[in-house]
């Protein structure tokens, strides 16, 4: 697979190459996310509320608030443009985000903190952790 | 010849106090922890885009992140480190706030 799956254009709108197979991978991921972020008990969510400072137990529930605010607010955003032939800039963002947020909750779920770790994993996993990573290097790089 | 009276004959107790605070407070660091999954161009775009460093910075900070494990990458005032720490996190970094030793 060496096609790009997203491209800068010269208007600045971001083209996704993605067919109903890629896009219904992406639909997958970005609903987990939104899912994790209103479900205290789904398998990620502990992973999206890591403490901003881990020496303070009380952390601070604003800081919370605006984190978990805009985390659901990125995957609801990615979600609803799932069907766009172009994404601007914030939605282009907004997919990155998410995507990036749903890799490392894989990761952390799965207890996949180092590359040992990861070399060890199952086989389904780790091509879970693959298909993430390709979208995030084609999207990546059109920042 | 005018006599100036000098404008300050000795410390006040607020000067005390504005140096002993100067002396206190610590910046707080923004640090961002290595994982095994989150690809190297990844962390540089979001670096960029969160503060607006050059792609120079921007890669050199990834890269110490890659072989230390970890990389200050922002310091000061605590609500600033606190609003980038959560940025970062919405990003999908893994990232904390801490006070400088």
């Amino acid at each position: 697979m060496s096609a790009k799956l997203f491209v800068r254009r010269r208007d600045g709108r971001i083209e996704i190459r993605l067919n109903e197979a890629g896009r219904d991978v992406l639909r997958e991921v970005f609903v987990r996310v939104v899912a994790a972020e209103r479900d205290p008990e789904h398998e990620w969510h502990l992973s999206l509320n890591a403490p901003i400072n881990p020496s303070n137990d009380d952390d601070d529930p604003l800081s919370t608030l605006a984190r978990q605010n805009e985390i659901a607010t990125n995957a609801e955003l990615s979600v609803m443009t799932l069907k766009e032939q172009f994404l601007n800039d914030a939605e282009a963002w907004a997919w990155l985000s998410t995507l990036q947020v749903a890799l490392r909750s894989t990761s952390v779920a799965n207890g996949l903190l180092s590359d040992e770790k990861l070399a060890a994993a199952p086989p389904e996993l780790i091509n879970e952790i693959q298909t993430i990573q390709q979208f995030l290097f084609d999207l990546a790089a059109c920042f | 010849m005018s006599h100036t009276a000098p404008l300050r004959l000795s410390s006040t107790e607020s000067d005390v106090e504005s140096e002993v605070s100067v002396i206190t407070e610590r910046p707080w660091n923004v640090i961002v922890w290595n994982d095994p999954v989150t690809p190297m161009t990844v962390v540089v775009v979001v670096f960029r885009r969160i503060f607006g460093y050059s792609n120079n910075k921007c890669t050199h900070l990834m890269l110490t992140v890659h072989h230390e494990g970890r990389a200050i990458v922002w310091s000061g005032k605590r609500e600033r480190a606190e609003s980038y720490c959560v940025k970062l996190q919405v990003a999908g970094l893994h990232s904390s706030v801490e006070q400088d030793a």
